[in-house]
């Protein structure tokens, strides 16, 4: 399953706090544009790196479905950052 | 036949894994099945790799600092199968700068059933390192 919500918490030294969730579906749509115009660059790309298209589709395809699940906290004294991926 | 056994002769009759590598991964597969006791429930197949890192130093006179890190095992799949893609030339390009950095590790060598045998086996990994001013934990759950 593809990620639904990309959630980032940062916490400021000042005590400041920034909550971001990103519904990555509504995200993707409405890059989808941005999106098209990236598969010919990226199949330029593999062309020129001698790479299977295919493959590196497969493979990225593969990375975005695991990606759900993903925790990463760092936390140094008062400054914090939370990015989850579920 | 189990499914293990079944993906295990899959990769062997797609040439993926040689004879003998089927053989010890088929080996491996009954010694996990004669070691755990009959009738008892299979332990849950870990699904996460957790770094811990914990640190009472004060960097930059901030406080302590802490890195909890959790990543799927199937991402780090993902990521090995990526590495397949990498073009031999740029294997040797890095071949190269590891040699000069001191590391003498050939990429090329490295299969991708070799890496998806490892991460197979990190289920069982803990590492503990505890020191007076920082502890690490790594561990699969």
């Amino acid at each position: 399953m593809i990620p639904n919500l990309v959630t980032v918490r940062h916490r400021r030294p000042d005590g400041r706090r920034l909550r971001l969730h990103v519904p990555v579906l509504p995200v993707l749509l409405v890059l989808s544009p941005l999106l098209l115009l990236a598969v010919p660059v990226g199949l330029v790309a593999c062309l020129v790196l001698r790479v299977s298209p295919l493959g590196a589709l497969r493979g990225a395809g593969q990375l975005l479905w695991a990606l759900p699940g993903t925790r990463i906290e760092l936390e140094q004294g008062r400054t914090a950052v939370l990015v989850s991926v579920r | 036949m189990n499914e293990e056994r079944r993906q295990i002769l899959q990769m062997l009759a797609e040439g993926k894994i040689t004879a003998d590598e089927a053989e010890r991964l088929i080996d491996a597969l009954e010694r996990e099945q004669r070691e755990s006791p009959p009738g008892a429930a299979p332990r849950p197949k870990p699904k996460y790799l957790r770094v811990v890192v914990s640190s009472a130093d004060n960097f930059g006179g901030d406080g302590p600092g802490r890195v909890n890190v959790r990543v799927p095992l199937q991402l780090l799949r993902a990521g090995v199968r990526l590495t397949s893609l990498i073009p031999p030339q740029a294997l040797t390009q890095v071949n190269e700068e590891l040699n000069k950095s001191g590391v003498p590790i050939d990429l090329t060598q490295l299969k991708p059933q070799h890496i998806e045998e490892l991460i197979e086996q990190l289920d069982d990994v803990t590492i503990d390192v505890d020191q007076p001013d920082a502890k690490v934990q790594v561990f699969c759950e």
